[in-house]
């Protein structure tokens, strides 16, 4: 049995994603230099403004122009660039491991691979990536590290796990919020089925520390249209409840409020200028990707 | 009143309750589906229990009715057409039968001649009477004909009868036999229920009668006709079968006009054809034979549903009695498709010139310039009584009054039959002499000496009075102005029914009258015919307005071409020459029946057989033809009927219709057994099917919510439409 990133990704996949590179639409605070706008000003060719002089400041940077036109000191600042830290939260609650059907993959797993093709993007343009699994609890948090042999040691841990019983989405999103410090991307791979006002805080706790966020609100096709031929006692995948239901007959009304569940997300992801996907789990992960990323690149010109 | 056939199904209907069943069984069998979104199942089926209930609802019923059709469909349930039906299925029946026998019943469809297809259909009703039930059978033809006069219970007997039945040439009239059917059933004891059932091809020409018909009380009309008066109306059920073609084709010569009438040898002659076309317009051919030789053959295209005409000429014609048989193209009526007529043609017109040789002379030199002419014979007045006036096509008396009572009544029976007679006075009679001839156009009152310095005089010819003397021309040459020297002249007094005077002398001395006696005509001159009374025998139009009044004559007592079937005709107006002792035989040989209506005019009972009628003079070996009948054409323009009309034109209170005889069996069982709604069911039960499988199937899937307007890309990106 294949191991690390290629358990998740065949060649074929990889080589679609080679070229891509994710970008920030915020400046970030890296560890090392990048390509990606730093929030700090630094040592690039980049010119950010002036700022009066003050002693200590290295006198090369004294502009010496503005000095003979006003006879004041002024100091050239320049643009930092740093690289990226890429946060991948990967949620384990008890309803990602729904499947409608034995050709497509659960939630989580579909999950699992999203956050793989994602990781190998980010590697691949030397950013940092480190990855949150979480399910009723903050299961495991690994730091950014700009290594395949990092990633890959990530991905046998998440390998290793399966979906929980219960969920704390809202919570463990306020925890991790908390725990990065420094401005970096954050890419939530959930079906978000928690408690929704709770969710779209935790979301916007995110975007108080100034992180650039991405939804991928995942979701298996059932889900969206109810699209279940005969009755059948439901059980709740997280608190074991049930109900005895025909789905054709239920599925207006289902469609409506699973409709009506979407677009508030959608709605208040926009609000928050939080980056907001809805990924179906029928629809092949590189395809995704590679639209996704190609439309992000797009709007960042 | 409902009833089931099939009652053992009823306990099928316990099966209305497999839905609810069903519904209840699969609800504890329910499999356990893990499954992430309950929350909005719950929320769903909170949201729609109302619907979703009324839905089941309906789906149950529809469930259940569709099983209850079913079962019911298999019972066979009867609904009865009266309140009265199932007295009506044990009551005993009078029937009456009336077959449409007009020729176009032998309309060929796909499945057999129309005529063919009724005596079946016919039969067919007898054999589903019960025993007892009594039946007589009508054919309806000009008058009705009865098959089985009386109702009778021999129902084997009966349709033996109807195999037995060919159809006949002419047109019917439905509603006479109709009327003459009930009034038999009527006739019978025992209060029964009477049927009617006739059967025919739906053309609409033998319906006229009921449409023309007044609805009154009487069981005859002012014409002594049966007719069907409303009490009948309202108690006999009338059943109808239309077996003839929709839309039927046909193309039939109807008429011949020959002209002239009278036909000479060396003349040439056009025969006149009348085509009649039933459908779209189409191409035919029209031929003509005469004495069993094609003589022409034309195409022609007539318009839909019309009549045209087509012109053949014929010449190089014998002496003789001819037989002109006019043809179309075969088609699905052959038996209107030959129309037959004769032509007689004479190699002159023979006159006979009755008087003195002093008095003939100028006449006979006139008519007969050559001795050897045996057209033309002259006879002294002694001679009159031992010539066959028969053998004449005209008759001069010229200067021969006074006459025997013997020979006046043999002149006046000439003239009736159809001869001409033509009277010239002379100085041998005296006025009361012809006082005895009764047919001259008026009495002669005085002779008239006129003065020399009056005498000469202009003829002037009066035109004819309408109905008097037909078509009497001088014919003289344009320009002319005739002027006669009268020395004496025969004055007349008042004008006798049907005379006119024709020619005048001056402006009121009339010169020439005529009168219409019976077929014939009788012409008077005021002037004798040799040259002491006037200079007329002179002129030069002396020989002209002999021959016209021959030849005038003539055409007037000459025999049609061709008659009409089922009529009455005089003996002698369709038959030349007949003679008492002569037999003349119908087409198929039998003689053809006569009677006598007195004073030596014979008619003919009934002219029911088409074809040539013929005679064997006495002295002759080869039957000579005489007469040629056709049916009456009318029939021959097919009109298919429309029920409508025959719910309007007949009245009556219980009728029923079909267009085949299976539809006719159907509608007698379901009159009499009452109306079978399983095969409704069973409609209902498919309609049902298919309303439930849209049902659950379409209409529950087809709602459309609020993700169908989520659309959601490539990119994941949710735009809301």
């Amino acid at each position: 049995m294949s191991e690390g990133i290629a358990a998740f990704l065949n060649p074929a996949q990889m080589a679609k994603l080679n070229r891509l590179a994710l970008n920030s639409r915020y400046v970030v605070e890296g560890t090392l230099a990048g390509r990606h706008r730093s929030a700090q000003k630094g040592a690039s060719t980049e010119f950010a403004d002036h700022r009066s002089y003050m002693p200590g400041d290295d006198l090369k940077r004294i502009d010496w122009k503005v000095l003979g036109r006003t006879d004041k000191y002024f100091i050239r600042r320049y643009q930092d660039e740093t690289n990226l830290r890429v946060y991948l939260l990967v949620d384990r609650s008890g309803s990602m491991g729904y499947s409608s059907s034995p050709d497509l993959p659960s939630k989580f797993k579909y999950a699992c691979t999203l956050a793989a093709a994602v990781s190998y993007v980010v590697l691949k343009a030397r950013d940092a990536v480190g990855m949150c699994i979480y399910g009723e609890k903050l299961d495991v948090s690994l730091p950014c590290k700009n290594s395949f042999n990092e990633l890959n040691n990530t991905l046998k841990i998440l390998q290793g796990y399966k979906p929980a019983k219960g969920t704390a989405g809202a919570d463990v999103m306020h925890q991790i919020a908390e725990s990065i410090n420094r401005r970096a991307m954050i890419i939530i791979i959930s079906d978000l089925l928690d408690d929704q006002p709770e969710i779209i805080k935790a979301l916007a706790h995110f975007r108080k520390n100034l992180h650039d966020v991405i939804v991928l609100h995942t979701l298996d096709p059932v889900e969206l249209n109810l699209d279940l031929k005969r009755g059948a006692e439901f059980e709740d995948m997280e608190n074991g409840e049930r109900l005895i239901a025909d789905p054709r007959s239920l599925a207006k009304e289902y469609k409506d409020l699973m409709g009506e569940f979407v677009d508030k997300y959608r709605k208040a992801c926009a609000e928050m200028k939080v980056d907001y996907r809805l990924v179906k789990t029928d629809e092949p992960i590189d395809t995704f990707v590679r639209a996704y990323l190609e439309e992000r690149k797009r709007m960042s010109r | 009143m409902l009833v089931f056939a099939n009652p053992a199904f009823l306990w099928a209907l316990t099966a209305a309750a497999i839905p609810l069943m069903l519904h209840m069984f699969q609800r504890r069998r329910t499999v356990v589906t893990p499954f992430p979104t309950l929350r909005f199942l719950k929320a769903a089926q909170k949201r729609s229990s109302s619907r979703v209930r009324f839905e089941n609802i309906l789906l149950w019923l529809l469930r259940t009715l569709l099983l209850l059709m079913l079962c019911l469909a298999f019972a066979m349930p009867v609904i009865r057409t009266t309140s009265a039906g199932s007295w009506l299925s044990r009551t005993r029946r009078d029937v009456a039968i009336v077959i449409d026998a007009s020729y176009s019943m032998n309309y060929e469809l796909d499945r057999g001649k129309v005529w063919e297809i009724c005596k079946d259909a016919a039969a067919a009703v007898i054999e589903g009477l019960l025993p007892g039930d009594r039946v007589c059978v009508y054919l309806a033809a000009e008058t009705p004909i009865p098959v089985i006069e009386k109702p009778t219970t021999e129902h084997a007997t009966v349709v033996q009868a109807i195999r037995a039945l060919t159809c006949l040439p002419g047109t019917s009239k439905i509603d006479e036999a109709v009327a003459t059917a009930i009034a038999a059933l009527e006739q019978q004891e025992g209060r029964r229920e009477r049927e009617v059932y006739v059967m025919t091809d739906g053309q609409s020409l033998p319906w006229h009668g009921f449409r023309d018909a007044e609805k009154h009380d009487e069981t005859v009309n002012s014409e002594g006709r049966p007719v069907i008066t409303r009490e009948q109306r309202d108690a006999v059920t009338f059943f109808a079968l239309l077996a003839g073609a929709k839309a039927p084709e046909n193309v039939w010569p109807s008429d011949v006009k020959i002209s002239p009438l009278i036909m000479l040898s060396g003349q040439t002659a056009r025969l006149n054809v009348r085509i009649g076309r039933s459908g779209s317009a189409k191409q035919i051919t029209v031929g003509v034979e005469i004495g069993g030789q094609e003589r022409g053959r034309r195409s022609v295209t007539p318009d839909a549903d019309s009549e045209t005409d087509v012109e053949f000429v014929v010449n190089g014609l014998e002496p003789g009695i001819h037989i002109a048989r006019i043809t179309t193209p075969n088609d699905a009526l052959p038996e209107d498709d030959e129309f037959l007529c004769l032509l007689r043609v004479r190699k002159q017109l023979p006159a006979l010139i009755v008087g003195p040789q002093n008095a003939t002379r100028y006449l006979k030199a006139a008519l007969a310039p050559g001795a050897a002419d045996d057209g033309v014979r002259q006879v002294d007045t002694a001679e009159l009584d031992s010539v066959d006036l028969r053998d004449y096509q005209a008759v001069f008396l010229c200067d021969v009054f006074p006459l025997s009572g013997q020979a006046v009544i043999r002149i006046e029976e000439y003239a009736q039959n159809g001869g001409v007679v033509i009277v010239f006075p002379g100085d041998r009679a005296e006025i009361p002499a012809y006082a005895d001839m009764e047919i001259l156009p008026a009495p002669p009152t005085a002779v008239e000496s006129i003065p020399v310095e009056l005498s000469a005089r202009p003829l002037r010819r009066i035109a004819n009075l309408s109905g008097q003397v037909v078509n009497f021309n001088m014919s003289l040459p344009p320009g002319t102005v005739p002027t006669v020297a009268l020395k004496r002249v025969l004055r007349l007094g008042a004008m006798r029914e049907n005379a006119a005077v024709l020619i005048t002398a001056g402006d009121d001395t009339p010169m020439l009258s005529g009168r219409a006696v019976g077929r014939g005509r009788v012409f008077m001159f005021t002037v004798s015919a040799e040259r002491d009374w006037s200079t007329f025998p002179l002129t030069a139009f002396f020989l002209p307005v002999a021959h016209q009044l021959i030849r005038q004559g003539a055409g007037a007592s000459v025999q049609p071409p061709h008659v009409v079937l089922n009529t009455q005709p005089l003996v002698n107006e369709v038959i030349p020459e007949y003679r008492e002792d002569e037999i003349i035989a119908t087409p198929s040989g039998n003689q053809l029946a006569m009677r006598d209506a007195g004073n030596r005019v014979y008619v003919i009972d009934s002219l029911s057989e088409p074809g040539v009628y013929t005679r064997v003079r006495a002295g002759a070996e080869t039957p000579e033809p005489v007469m040629a009948a056709n049916a009456d054409r009318t029939e021959s323009r097919l009109i298919p009927l429309a029920p409508a009309e025959i719910e309007e034109w007949t009245s009556f209170k219980k009728l029923f219709f079909a267009n085949d005889p299976e539809e006719l069996t159907k509608l007698v069982d379901e009159y009499r057994n009452g109306r079978s709604l399983a095969e409704i069911c069973l409609w209902l039960a498919l309609l049902l099917a298919l309303l439930e499988w849209w049902f659950a199937n379409r209409a529950l899937r087809k709602q459309t919510g609020a993700s169908e307007k989520l659309v959601v890309d490539l990119a994941g990106k949710v735009v809301t439409q």
